[in-house]
């Protein structure tokens, strides 16, 4: 235990200067780079756009650099004074080794060349996940948990699209522009729809006494389905004939998801708005109260179930708004596809930023960046591999939720000296684990790559297996 | 006792628990057979001793030897297995188990072809239980028998495994009185088998009635072991404190004000028992300024009736229920702290507080409101309040915004007070609210009661123990099944009169009828 009486040695003054100047650092290089990016001329000319990118990119590898200076100086003074750190801290960290591990390994060195499309690729999918991740988050806060997410951004596609159709039909199938206040109506209308579900949550887990789980469980199954059969039914009913989707051209409504700035400005409204609420507020403080302890909670005088409900719609509701996003973004409302799994990537970005399935723990802070970490983890290994990367997603989401939350345990594992690889089910253990791995390295580079990373593997595991095991006797 | 071998030796023993220092250098002997009681506040460091014991903390400094021979327990199976079975004061069973599986529960018979023989289990589970005087059968499933009834099951388990030594941590905290008598012929008939008990309890007289030898630790340190004929409860009492307890009364004179709750003829019905009462004819006045307890034993409604006055209730109730003179009826406990009345409930870690906050956000969980401007908390307003609870009710705590897990039982429960008080309530009501306490600390409580008594609040209390009702209060109800048998002054009460009224009348009054 570190006395907070003892004067701090020089190394420990020297590694938070460190800490200090490289953040500062690495801020300001990006500065630099973001002002580049701003006064790019109209319709600059070829030296121009040469002598621009060589900036940029000086600018790119100074923001690494000082970057890692400032992890080195963290690291070094965490090290020299002993103190527990903060879930948020590490992630940041961990975001950033991640970056520069891709900027290396990447053979096109991407994140060096071409800084611009790779952070806006990766800001644009943080934006996309964060809206719903931070509703999940509210709602395990609450001591609860959504799994409607990903069919409700589905669903909430189904209805924009629907009403759109309805408002407009001869617009829509014309493929024009649409009448100024459709857009509006849409988007209310399914905003309203969102409000519907959260409360229809609260009603089935509070009124009627289900778990979270199946009640959401039920919307996860049936509002996908549902979402498919009205597309057949509106569309039949309006235009004459079934289609299993609804193409949306209007660019003004399209201009939602396709300028970047839309999305990330509704991202952080709704991530200030979450923040100040859970943070500042009376409800916020019930929120938590209510995750920790429900039964207490309610014998505190907390009306449990209005603020149940709460916590329910906004995880809808964000979902509703990330599911008329992603419709803008692909310019169609398909509900047979859109949006498939990402429940389960919501849950992850808020277990990764820290949030507890128990309930009562959780930062909005700390939610966004595991979904930022997430999305650099998939993207990084997109720009690794290059082709075909979309199949590594849900393994990608896998191993870091595995990995993130382990490390956040890490101190309790060792103050235990816990045995990882304990008797006849450690023996399996290792074999799974290094039949994964080598799984993983196989599919990724080759059969050679699979069976040297097994047998690396087999031997590391194998000896610390051995080592615990003797310490232990 | 002889000088035979310890059958249990403790030396040296030592254990950290990151910043605390659970244990420091306990040493002591056990002798074979011998009822060995274990005394010390909370957080002296006795539970965690009967963990190490037992297995259940394999890491830790210094050395135990059983019967002379050095263990170190990798766990609670290699501890059974030397002979040494611990039943803690939460009982550890599997609710939809039945009791016989629950016995043999990671030890279950097989048969000629390798399958569950639940027969066989069946049979010498009923054997054990009936050692035991239990009246259940061993298909029960243990989550519907009562306290007591579990308690057995652990208790036959332990016969099961042949236990030579058998620890219990506070194994009276949770019974009845007669579930009381039947653990002392229990007890009586283990030692009988020469079964070594290590006994912690809080309950000076059951320490007196059943020990050899009583030892007492304090901060996580050895004090002293004493024989049971040279010593009595003070001295006990004044080495596990470190200082002398004042046998004060904490009953100030007081003079009661305008009536506040006012109860007649509430009854209310018995969830998922159709036709009969939970709490039938219940009438009683408590005035501003005076302290009233309501006696009973364990299930006689105590705990049901302060549901009822906050709006806790599940089920609605009948009768009149006036506060201040208004009529009142709460559906939801929100209601109940609008119209002033508290309540802290029994069991504070379940129903009280929420132990992933801090001090400070459980001081102001109930009063957020008051803090705050347009549902705004504000920050130096909430940290005003909670320093202030904490200076007024001397809670000792590392700050406002230590967690509330680092506090001791007593400052955890003025914690809760402390919520309570910033909502500025006209009546209090206090379920056990010393459960758990520590000697010291429940002091410090009584004197709390008596000063918000003579500020003008009217304080209703329940409590597991007598003497600590007839030290604080004016004026005693007494419940049984459900309604009021008896009402005593501050004068009339006695220890005898209340038993009677909450337990013997009801076989006088069936020998009468």
């Amino acid at each position: 235990m570190p006395d907070a009486d003892v004067p701090r040695p020089l190394a420990a003054v020297l590694c938070q200067a460190l800490l200090r100047l490289g953040v500062l650092g690495a801020l300001l290089c990006l500065a630099y780079v973001g002002w580049l990016e701003w006064t790019r001329p109209e319709d600059p000319t070829r030296s121009e756009i040469l002598a621009l990118a060589a900036r940029g990119r000086i600018g790119i590898l100074l923001a690494y650099g000082m970057g890692f200076l400032a992890f080195l100086g963290w690291w070094g003074r965490r090290r020299l004074l002993g103190k527990r750190y903060h879930n948020a801290e590490g992630l940041i960290w961990a975001i950033v080794i991640v970056g520069l591990l891709t900027l290396a390994i990447d053979s096109n060195h991407n994140y060096f060349y071409d800084p611009r499309s790779s952070s806006i690729e990766i800001i644009r999918q943080t934006t996309y996940l964060g809206i719903f991740a931070l509703g999940a988050a509210v709602v395990i806060i609450a001591g609860g948990i959504d799994l409607s997410s990903g069919s409700m951004i589905a669903f909430s596609a189904t209805i924009c699209a629907c009403l759109m159709t309805v408002l407009a039909p001869e617009a829509m199938r014309a493929a024009g522009d649409l009448p100024w206040y459709v857009g509006p109506a849409a988007i209310g209308g399914t905003l309203f729809v969102g409000f519907l579900v959260g409360t229809l949550h609260a009603w089935l887990i509070t009124s009627i006494g289900l778990p979270p789980f199946i009640a959401t469980l039920a919307t996860l199954v049936g509002l996908r389905s549902l979402g498919r059969a009205l597309i057949e039914f509106t569309t039949q009913e309006v235009f004459g004939s079934k289609t299993t989707q609804i193409q949306i051209y209007d660019p003004e409504f399209r201009y939602l998801a396709t300028s970047i700035w839309i999305p990330l400005v509704i991202f952080f409204a709704i991530g200030i708005g979450l923040w100040l609420l859970l943070a500042y507020t009376v409800v916020g403080r019930h929120l938590y109260a209510l995750g920790g302890n429900e039964q207490a909670a309610k014998l505190s005088g907390i009306r449990t179930d209005s603020v149940k409900w709460l916590a329910y719609c906004i995880g809808t509701l964000t979902a509703s708004i990330a599911g008329i996003l992603y419709m803008c973004d692909q310019s169609v409302a398909d509900p047979q596809t859109l949006g498939v799994g990402y429940e389960l990537r919501a849950i992850a970005s808020a277990v990764v930023g820290g949030c507890s399935l128990q309930g009562g723990a959780g930062t909005v802070v700390g939610t966004i960046l595991g979904a930022l970490f997430l999305r650099t983890v998939i993207d990084g290994v997109a720009k690794i591999i290059k082709t075909g990367s979309d199949v590594y997603e849900g393994l990608i989401v896998g191993v870091v939720v595995v990995f993130a939350v382990a490390f956040s345990q890490f101190g309790v594992a060792s103050a235990q000296r816990r045995q990882y690889f304990p008797g006849l089910r450690g023996v399996f253990a290792i074999f799974a684990v290094v039949f994964f791995a080598g799984m993983i390295a196989m599919v990724a580079q080759g059969l050679a790559a699979g069976a040297v990373v097994a047998g690396l593997a087999i031997i590391a595991l194998g000896s610390l297996k051995g080592v615990q095991a003797a310490r232990a006797a | 006792m002889s000088v035979a071998t310890p059958i249990i030796s403790v030396r040296d023993v030592s254990k950290r628990f990151g910043g605390v220092q659970a244990l420091s250098g306990v040493s002591f002997d056990v002798q074979p057979g011998e009822f060995h009681a274990i005394c010390g506040e909370n957080g002296a460091g006795k539970s965690t001793l009967m963990k190490i014991l037992a297995g259940v903390i394999d890491e830790y400094e210094g050395e135990v030897r059983i019967a002379g021979e050095p263990v170190r327990f990798s766990g609670t199976r290699a501890a059974e297995a030397a002979g040494v079975s611990i039943i803690h004061q939460e009982l550890n069973l599997v609710e939809q188990l039945s009791a016989a599986a629950n016995i043999f529960l990671g030890r279950e018979k097989r048969n000629a072809f390798l399958l569950r023989d639940d027969a066989a289990m069946r049979r010498e589970a009923a054997k054990y239980l009936g050692e035991l005087e239990a009246d259940f059968s061993p298909d029960d499933p243990a989550g519907s028998l009562r306290v007591g009834d579990q308690q057995l099951v652990e208790i036959a388990k332990a016969l099961s495994l042949h236990a030579r030594i058998l620890i219990m941590d506070e194994p009276t905290s949770a019974l009845t009185e007669s579930e009381v008598e039947r653990l002392d012929r229990v007890i009586a008939q283990l030692r009988k088998k020469g079964v070594t008990i290590l006994y912690i309890s809080h309950k000076m007289e059951e320490i007196f009635r059943l020990s050899d030898r009583i030892t007492v630790l304090r901060d996580g340190q050895f004090v002293r072991t004493l024989d049971r004929d040279k010593t009595d409860p003070v001295e006990i009492a004044h080495l596990m404190v470190g200082r002398e307890i004042e046998q004060a009364s904490h009953h100030s004179p007081r003079s009661p004000g305008e009536t506040v709750v006012s109860v007649a003829n509430l009854r209310l019905p018995w969830a998922g028992r159709p036709g009969r009462w939970r709490l039938q004819d219940v009438s009683f006045q408590v005035r501003a300024g005076e302290i009233v307890g309501f006696a009973g034993l364990m299930g006689a409604g105590r705990t049901e009736l302060f549901e009822c006055l906050f709006g806790a209730n599940e089920m609605p109730f009948q009768g009149e229920y006036l506060l201040a003179g208004r009529p009142a009826r709460f559906a939801h406990p929100r209601q109940a702290v609008k119209a002033g009345v508290a309540l802290v409930t029994e069991d504070r870690k379940r129903l009280g507080l929420v132990r992933t906050m801090n001090v400070r956000e459980n001081v102001t969980l109930s009063s957020l409101k008051e803090v705050a401007t347009v549902g705004v908390v504000n920050p130096r307003r909430e940290l005003g309040k909670t320093s202030e609870t904490i200076q007024s009710l001397l809670i000792k705590t590392d700050g406002p915004e230590a967690p509330i897990d680092s506090l001791s039982g007593g400052n955890q429960q003025k914690c809760v007070i402390g919520r309570w008080l910033l909502t500025n309530p006209k009546a209090l009501l206090l379920d056990d609210p010393t459960r758990g306490v520590d000697v010291g600390a429940k002091a410090e409580l009584y004197r709390l009661m008596d000063r918000l008594c003579r500020e003008g609040l009217a304080v209703l209390i329940t409590s597991s123990e007598l003497p600590e009702l007839l030290a604080v209060c004016d004026r005693i109800y007494v419940l049984r099944e459900g309604r009021i048998t008896a009402h005593f002054t501050r004068e009339e009460a006695t220890e005898e009169r209340i038993m009677v009224a909450a337990a013997v009348e009801a076989e006088a009054a069936a020998v009468i009828s």
